[in-house]
């Protein structure tokens, strides 16, 4: 005789089959919010490429021929803004939008209901995830499509150690989204400003819009130490065929250790960290408190 | 039968300025956020300064005159992005206050009150000018100190002249935003992908001459790029438009004559479609 009643349910609850359907079906339910907003989707992609125009034309005022600098070194200051600007979304994004969506479901109501629910939590936070990498990728994969019709060809050499630089980068953003996730659990509200305040110094310390070569000498020793900063490093130099003085952190070999590093450990640290304060909230009864 | 009371000025005033301080109350609680807003300027406007030092080098000043007529490129971009500060607050502000009588269900009674919500909206105005204006004059100074130039060169009255020239026009465009918000509600990324147009359109960190003719004729139609410009030739003396300032002021004038009026005309437009389809509590 099949099972049935509890039986049945604790057999298709656990598993990997039924992890994996969990987060199918979040990842579905984030996508069909997302693309519930088709004005936001199409507003956020003008968003980042008006801001990757703003400034490339910003940096090329300081070249002596200005708008008209030759396509190779234009596509050299758009490949060091681009390149940066991928890596500089993604974190945007996972930083602020993995705490945001946890945030949003204390604020609603939902969280605590969502923990009462036998779903696993790591696929709910990997749906949040998904959905940013999906989107976000699709959009700076056209700005840059859009920005090297508009603005010379980008530079895009050795692409597979540039995807593989990325990825592990990627991995590294998301550990650090769970860990920033469980922040706010924490500190609630004051999450966003503090996300913000992570925003602002990894625009000057890891140099996403400008060569490392600009910052002042005492906070290059800083920038070395943020493993992020030898990710956009990589990175940029890597995709724009590792002209003179690049990378600029270190040598290649280290910066992809550090990469690698940081790709492998954080996720794993920033859901330990996650699942940490998550059960201090829980023990506090603090879940739904907003 | 009760006579119906129309508010007289005074009270109108009373009105808009109560407004004003609940929202000036309501952001004191935040300093955090009022940090932030002299912050943002600052590193939104050491980019392209790091980006250009890095490409231009020894030249990059030099090379910086050529192309925007100053050489004195830290305060030539601390003003676009100070100026872009207080065009997104405007935006945001008033288009946020609406949202969020909308979100939390208090719009419908705000709109039973008998204090019209054109009052109310110079109240949310005023606010965000003075918010903007602290933050933006705050973030120029500290930033202009941080890079090591001087920050009151120039002619500072005729710059401000400029700015308050420019506010009109622009608080102005902002009803636009809340129509916006009225009909379309959930337009976070539509006001998002506004405010970088806009700044784009000013030439937040280049000039609009660099520019598609087609694009810079666009671009003069916003009094931001006026505003902008006019501050940078009062302080940096990069030229103005029409090369006299009083010229280029009269043109700001022209907007602070029409952007308001147009602003209120699309406003109550959709305000009046709203009330009599949808209604004013659905959000």
């Amino acid at each position: 005789m099949a099972a049935t009643g509890p039986a049945l349910q604790g057999a298709t609850l656990r598993g990997p089959r039924a992890w994996l359907s969990t987060l199918l079906a979040m990842c579905r339910k984030e996508l069909t919010i997302m693309l519930r907003y088709p004005v936001e989707l199409v507003a956020s992609f003008g968003q980042i490429l008006l801001i990757v125009m703003v400034l490339t034309l910003a940096g090329l005022m300081f070249s002596p021929t200005g708008l008209n600098t030759a396509a190779d070194q234009s596509g050299q200051t758009a490949g060091v803004v681009a390149y940066g600007f991928v890596l500089f979304m993604f974190l945007s994004d996972t930083l602020w939008s993995i705490g945001y969506n946890v945030r949003r479901e204390q604020k609603q109501g939902t969280l605590e209901q969502l923990y009462l629910s036998p779903a696993s939590k790591f696929a709910s936070l990997l749906s949040r995830v998904t959905v940013t990498l999906v989107w976000t990728g699709a959009m700076t994969v056209a700005a840059a499509g859009l920005l090297s019709l508009m603005l010379g060809r980008l530079p895009a050499e050795n692409l597979p150690l540039g995807v593989g630089v990325l990825a592990l980068a990627l991995s590294g953003t998301f550990g650090t989204g769970f860990a920033f996730a469980a922040l706010t659990l924490r500190i609630r509200e004051a999450g966003q400003t503090l996300a913000n305040l992570f925003q602002f110094a990894f625009m000057i310390l890891c140099a996403p819009f400008f060569p490392f070569a600009a910052l002042p000498d005492w906070l290059l020793p800083v920038s070395r130490l943020i493993p992020l900063a030898h990710g956009v490093d990589a990175f940029r130099s890597a995709l724009m065929g590792f002209p003179a003085g690049y990378p600029e952190l270190a040598p290649l070999a280290l910066e992809l250790a550090v990469v690698a590093a940081f790709g492998l450990v954080m996720p794993w640290l920033g859901y330990w960290l996650y699942r940490r304060e998550e059960n201090r909230a829980r023990a506090k009864g603090s879940l739904s408190e907003y | 039968m009760a006579a119906v009371l129309r508010p007289s000025l005074a009270h109108k005033l009373s009105a808009a300025l109560a407004e004003t301080r609940l929202r000036l109350l309501n952001i004191s609680r935040y300093p955090g956020q009022l940090a932030m807003e002299i912050i943002i300027p600052i590193v939104f406007a050491s980019m392209p300064m790091l980006l250009g030092r890095a490409s231009g080098g020894g030249a990059a000043a030099e090379n910086f005159a050529a192309n925007t007529g100053t050489a004195n490129y830290v305060a030539y971009l601390l003003i676009g992005s100070n100026v872009f500060t207080l065009v997104s607050n405007a935006f945001w502000h008033v288009a946020y206050w609406l949202r969020f009588e909308q979100e939390t269900g208090t719009l419908e009674s705000v709109y039973l009150t008998p204090t019209s919500s054109l009052t109310l909206v110079t109240g949310v105005a005023l606010y965000s000018a003075a918010r903007g204006l602290v933050a933006a004059g705050l973030a120029y100074i500290v930033g202009c100190l941080i890079f090591q130039v001087n920050p009151l060169q120039g002619d500072v009255l005729l710059a401000l002249a400029f700015i308050g020239a420019g506010l009109v026009p622009l608080y102005g465009l902002t009803l636009l935003f809340g129509a916006l918000v009225l009909k379309v509600k959930e337009s976070n990324a539509l006001i998002g992908l506004m405010q970088w147009v806009v700044s784009f359109l000013m030439g937040i960190f280049f000039p609009v001459a660099v520019l598609p003719p087609l694009v810079r004729l666009v671009a003069l139609l916003f009094p931001p790029t006026w505003m902008t410009n006019g501050v940078r030739s009062a302080l940096l003396g990069v030229g103005f438009f029409f090369g006299e300032w009083y010229l280029d002021l009269a043109v700001l004038w022209v907007f602070m004559l029409f952007a308001p009026l147009f602003g209120f005309w699309v406003f109550n437009r959709v305000e009046r479609n709203v009330k009599r389809n949808e209604g004013m509590g659905q959000f």
